[in-house]
């Protein structure tokens, strides 16, 4: 493997150092920024650093983070700034390792994203199912209040930064950013209707920035390495580091940290180890459950937000899941589309609606009792259900569905074509 | 064409933002939300989750738009108009994204319209003939979900039929704030649910059957009854308590079906009604009406036709007057009867030179404020003080206003003295003046003070800092009166003058043999009265006592002369509302054969006495005129105790719930669950030292050896320590039996199994 490819910033250390003890991190500078941020600089300026490095969201729509800081009202007397852990997207598990890993430096990040917008209240909201994950941060958290890093005086400064652990109950639309203030106010995790954004009208009505792990992590390191550092890697207009996460039929699944740009040839090839020997490569998920299929002509496109876009799919949350020539593609559309069904908030008609009735669907044609017709109705089904929704759940639904459909479709025939005895599911 | 709406009334040229429509110009405030604008055109756009007053939800997706340069449809509830915006609501590719929509809502839907009570009147029934395909390409079975739930005592749930559109968890949020509505699982499995597994009880649940847009929430009373094209609707005032809401009352065959809430009407109802006024009506059918006049003789009840009834009546008074002039001739009531006809029935009596008038028989020291206001009003106030039972209890539908302003408007709710509850919202208890005037602050804005109009001990003391807030301050004093005309019938002349008796005066010259004829007309003092005792002997020792009423009340069962009358659906005139608004009453049905209205019995009684009253077409003019012109206030002749009670004993705190009362609710059996069940509320610190728990059964005793007994403890925090709240005018466990004496003890009761 090339080692050139891996550049750690976020993963580094990891496997070689206890960087959840505090010293340990501070010993590779940890905190330092933070301290930097408080002491020396004014939000403004942390929040200049930001905007400088171009940072784009590494929680699944890549929105450029200064940006999303710079739409809060500048009268408000109370912000929030919160950290979505709530890792849910089917073939992501970058944050999960972060957080188990490096609770010091997502604390920091946060921190220093909190001062950035004028926060003395942040939260960060983690999946319920990452229970070790949860105690780590619990612990690291006490660690941080001990040295002085949050709490009522800061470094001395006087200046004020509460902090805040939230567990989730176990649902995915939890991590759709206004699903995550509804079930973080104790309410029933449904997202809201927009507008008003958060940034208006967030966390107890009140201005909010909800920021992804990894987004908020890398603040320390924009701050020491400065902003060119980050923006001066990878493509300009989507600069800096990913933690990308392979799973599905490579040699080597796990995630590996990289500059934007690299292409996903190398990511399979040389990060991920290639394709288990004598197997076909068939397609690969770039982004998550969400994003469409691309296929062997996809491979030498560039990862970053837009060329993966421009290729017809997304980056997502930088998820990839590969898929080789042992791949049933029905059942791999059918494993997603129960997820989505069932995950489903049940608000909005077409998602609740159109979902379960494509999940009905293919357990149909898998038990056998398919009939010709089902193709185009799911198609028009999946076509017709997208882009109407509140959140982005029910949009998730026709990407991999309609790529994989149009491409093998034979397979889908397959199972109509098959008497029903034959078919083991 | 062009139209132009202007919603906050005072919207300046350059608030106003231009757009087109379906190629129709349109002008309207900024901030207007696209489907709102377009019924400025009369061009309907479909709605299942938006609703006017709970706002935009976004969930049904059915009102798709096409907005000019926005690549995907837009969903017209939450899209504000824009300067320049063009706007098609009827193109093939709008009608396109309505058809999908609809797909999705029919697939598991039952398309059970036949036996389903919406039929003919379902949103998802009109939208679908309008935009749906005709037949589902799904050819899954149907998602099976619960049917025919009992989600309390009112509704029923049918879970299949339901789309999710949560207007009746939003109206359970938003208007009520209860939260006892919620939904339930998630995805294609969603339910709609109770917030605990329990009932759904509220005051206003009927509501939520008007919202739901299709066949799911049914009221228990209108199941499988009707057919909507089959009822014939007319359009009335709720007579059931001083708000007046306007509403529709739907009737077939001369059978009252269902009332339903006028969805324009702002200004009084801000269109809801609640379940008192919406499922309270089976009494008009109820067999056990009296359909002929009857006297007592020899302790039983004899019917008697109207002539004679009328002429015995009449001779009793020709009779009294002879013997000891009008003076020994006295009427209560009034409250409970249209504005025409407390006023004939004031008139007739004045004329004949009887002075001794009162429509109060609960207590009750006036009915009227100073001023004029609105029901608007209260939901604009920065400041809303409550003074004794709170609008909750007495004016359901006024107290919606009240959260409103509280919740949604930011004002400050205040209570004042030891009243046992207020509302849904966060209020400040103020139990002396100190806390008031803190809890009133130094800039309160706009006060709206509400009062039951009953006098306390200590009052003027109390209430002090509400008088002496500055002078520049606006405040809006609202009383609710205590029977639904009864503003009405104190402007309009039934209240003592001229050193006529009260109400207290009455019965006590009753009592002892100075009164030769009562009539009570409409009114139920034994049940309401203060003293129940005091009445009771007042009415064994008159030597004529004449009821009209629906029913053999109590107070009827002591009458010699019991009248048999119409119901307020069976006649027609006027009321006033607490406000002083003089709202139609409309009759919808017409009365069981030999009854007669209030009115028509005056009137008849008029003649008999030679007396000529005001001809109707006078009527309305005088009626306008009096209810502007409020008499001066009356001196109260109830004023309840305050005091702390003595080792042992409790104070009481009289409080009342929607659901209680002798006449058209304890007659009318369709609505059994929802009476009110009588019970001793108090505080937790009270119930540990007497040894009580939630649940026990206890007997109340009043000073005098009195009993009221068998009523449930209910453990309440709300209630004033060293206090007792009791339920009014509950039929079983009448609380004036008590007697006026301000204390009581409570008792275990020895309960058998």
């Amino acid at each position: 493997m090339p080692t050139d490819l891996i550049t750690p910033v976020l993963t580094k250390g990891i496997g070689e150092l206890n960087l959840r003890d505090i010293k340990v991190y501070q010993e590779q500078g940890g905190y330092e920024q933070l301290r930097r941020a408080i002491v020396e600089l004014s939000p403004k300026e942390v929040a200049d650093i930001c905007n400088g490095s171009n940072l784009r969201g590494r929680g699944g729509a890549g929105f450029p983070t200064g940006r999303k800081w710079s739409f809060l009202p500048k009268d408000a007397k109370t912000r929030y700034m919160v950290c979505n852990c709530d890792e849910a997207e089917p073939g992501t598990f970058k944050d999960h390792m972060l957080l188990e890993e490096t609770p010091h430096q997502i604390i920091e990040g946060i921190l220093i994203g909190a001062y950035a917008i004028g926060c003395e209240h942040a939260y960060i909201y983690i999946r319920g199912e990452f229970k070790r994950g949860y105690e780590i941060m619990r612990d690291a958290v006490a660690q941080a209040r001990d040295a002085g890093f949050l709490g009522d005086n800061i470094f001395g400064t006087g200046k004020r930064l509460e902090f805040t652990i939230h567990r989730g109950a176990g649902a995915y639309i939890c991590g759709e950013e206004t699903g995550l203030l509804n079930s973080l106010e104790g309410k029933r995790g449904e997202p809201r209707l927009k507008p008003p954004f958060p940034a208006i009208k967030g966390l107890y009505g009140e201005p909010t920035v909800v920021n992804n792990v990894e987004t908020l992590a890398y603040l320390p390191y924009i701050m020491r390495n400065g902003p060119e550092w980050f923006a001066n890697v990878g493509p300009q207009r989507s600069p800096g580091y990913k933690v990308v996460s392979i799973s599905g039929h490579v040699a080597k699944p796990g995630n590996y940290e990289v500059a934007l740009g690299t292409t996903i040839r190398q990511l399979i090839y040389d990060c991920a180890g290639g394709l288990r020997p004598g197997r076909k490569f068939m397609g690969v998920q770039p982004g998550g459950g969400s994003s469409a299929c691309l296929f062997e002509e996809h491979l030498d496109v560039s990862y970053d937000f837009d060329s993966v876009t421009k290729a017809g799919s997304m980056l997502g949350s930088g998820a990839m899941v590969v898929f080789d020539d042992t791949t049933d593609f029905v059942k791999a559309a059918y494993a997603l589309i129960r997820f989505f069904s069932h995950e489903s908030c049940g608000q909005c008609t077409p998602c609740r609606e159109g979902g379960h009735w494509i999940q009905k669907t293919l357990e149909r044609i898998l038990d056998g009792r398919g009939v010709d017709s089902d193709i185009d109705v799911i198609k028009s089904a999946a076509h017709q259900l997208t882009g109407l929704n509140l959140c982005a759940l029910g949009d998730s639904i026709e990407p991999f569905l309609a790529s994989v459909i149009t491409r093998y479709e034979d397979q889908f025939r397959a199972y109509i074509k098959k008497p029903a005895e034959k078919v083991a599911v | 064409m062009s139209a132009t709406v202007s919603q906050t009334g005072s919207a300046s040229q350059a608030d106003l933002v231009t757009l087109t429509i379906d190629g129709v110009e349109v002008r309207v405030p900024k901030g207007t939300l696209v489907v709102e604008a377009a019924k400025t055109i009369h061009t309907d756009i479909p709605v299942y989750c938006y609703h006017e007053k709970l706002g935009p939800a976004g969930l049904c997706r059915i009102c798709l738009v096409e907005i000019e340069g926005m690549p995907k449809l837009q969903i017209a509830c939450n899209t504000p108009v824009a300067d320049g915006m063009k706007v098609h609501t009827q193109n093939p590719r709008v009608d396109d994204g309505r058809r999908a929509i609809l797909e999705f809502f029919l697939l598991n839907h039952p398309l059970d319209c036949p036996i389903c009570d919406k039929g003919g009147e379902c949103d998802l029934q009109d939208y679908a003939m309008a935009w749906g395909q005709g037949s589902s390409r799904m050819i899954e079975p149907k998602t099976a979900k619960p049917k025919a739930v009992d989600l309390g005592p009112t509704i029923v749930l049918d879970e299949e039929r339901c789309i999710v559109c949560q207007r009746c968890v939003r109206f359970d949020d938003i208007i009520t704030r209860e939260d006892s509505l919620r939904t339930d699982d998630r995805g294609a499995h969603t339910i709609i649910a109770t917030a605990t597994g329990k009932p759904y009880v509220s005051d206003f649940t009927g509501n939520v059957t008007e919202l739901c847009p299709v066949g799911a929430l049914t009221s228990k009373t209108y199941r499988f009854r009707s057919r909507p094209w089959d009822n014939h609707r007319t359009t009335t005032s709720c007579t059931q308590c001083s708000v007046g809401c306007q509403m529709h009352v739907d009737e077939r065959g001369n059978t009252l079906l269902r009332t339903m809430s006028v969805t324009e009407d702002d200004a009084i109802s801000d269109s809801w009604l609640c379940d008192r006024g919406r499922y309270n009506i089976g009494f008009v059918n109820d067999e056990r009406r009296i359909t002929t006049p009857l006297l007592k003789q020899d302790g039983a009840w004899v019917q008697i036709d109207w002539d004679d009834a009328l002429a015995l009546w009449a001779s009793k008074i020709k009779a009294a007057i002879a013997a000891g002039g009008p003076s020994r001739i006295g009427a209560i009531g009034g409250g409970r009867l249209l504005n025409e006809e407390a006023l004939l029935a004031a008139t007739l009596h004045r004329a004949l030179g009887v002075e001794n008038l009162d429509h109060r028989v609960g207590g009750q020291m006036l009915a009227h404020h100073a001023g004029f206001s609105n029901h608007v009003d209260v939901e604009n106030a920065n400041t809303i003080i409550t003074l004794g039972r709170p609008p909750s209890e007495l004016a359901p539908v006024l107290d919606l206003r009240v959260r409103k302003a509280v919740a949604r408007n930011g004002a400050r709710l205040i209570s004042v003295g030891d009243h046992y509850a207020n509302s849904f919202v966060p209020e400040t208890h103020a139990t002396n003046a100190d806390e008031l005037r803190a809890a009133i602050g130094e800039n309160p804005g706009h006060v709206v003070q509400i009062w039951d109009g009953v006098a306390i001990e200590g009052g003027p003391e109390l209430t002090a800092p509400m008088f002496e807030l500055p002078s520049a301050t606006r405040v809006d004093r609202y009383v609710i009166p205590e029977t639904p005309n009864g503003r009405g019938a104190e402007a309009l002349g039934m209240l003592p003058r001229d050193g006529g008796l009260n109400a207290l005066q009455m019965f006590e010259a009753a009592r002892d043999g100075k009164l030769d004829v009562l009539g009570i007309l409409g009114a139920n003092p034994v049940l309401r009265f203060p003293d129940r005792a005091l009445v009771e002997e007042a009415l064994r020792a008159a030597p004529f006592v004449v009821v009209t009423d629906l029913f053999l009340t109590e107070t009827a069962e002591f009458a010699n002369l019991v009248l048999p009358v119409c119901s307020a659906f069976e006649k027609s005139g006027t009321t006033t509302d607490f406000a002083g608004d003089v709202l139609p009453v409309i009759g919808s049905v017409l009365p069981p054969e030999g009854i007669l209205a209030d009115g028509d019995i005056i009137v008849d009684l008029a003649e008999r006495l030679g007396v000529a009253l005001p001809l109707p077409d006078e009527l309305e003019a005088k009626i306008r005129e009096l209810v502007r012109t409020p008499p001066p206030a009356p001196v109260p002749y109830y004023t309840r105790a305050t005091a702390a009670a003595p080792d042992g004993a409790l104070r009481v705190i009289p409080h009342e719930s929607v659901f209680t009362g002798g006449g058209t609710l304890a007659f009318d059996t369709t609505i059994a669950e929802l009476h009110a069940t009588p019970r001793a509320s108090i505080h937790r610190a009270t119930a540990r030292a007497l040894d009580l728990a939630d649940g026990d059964v206890v007997d109340v005793a009043g000073a005098n050896g009195q009993m009221v007994r068998a009523l449930a403890v209910h453990v309440d925090e709300r209630v004033a320590e060293g206090a007792v709240a009791l339920l009014q005018g509950v039929v079983g466990a009448p609380l004036n039996a008590l007697g006026i004496a301000p204390h009581v003890r409570l008792h275990k009761a020895l309960v058998t199994a």
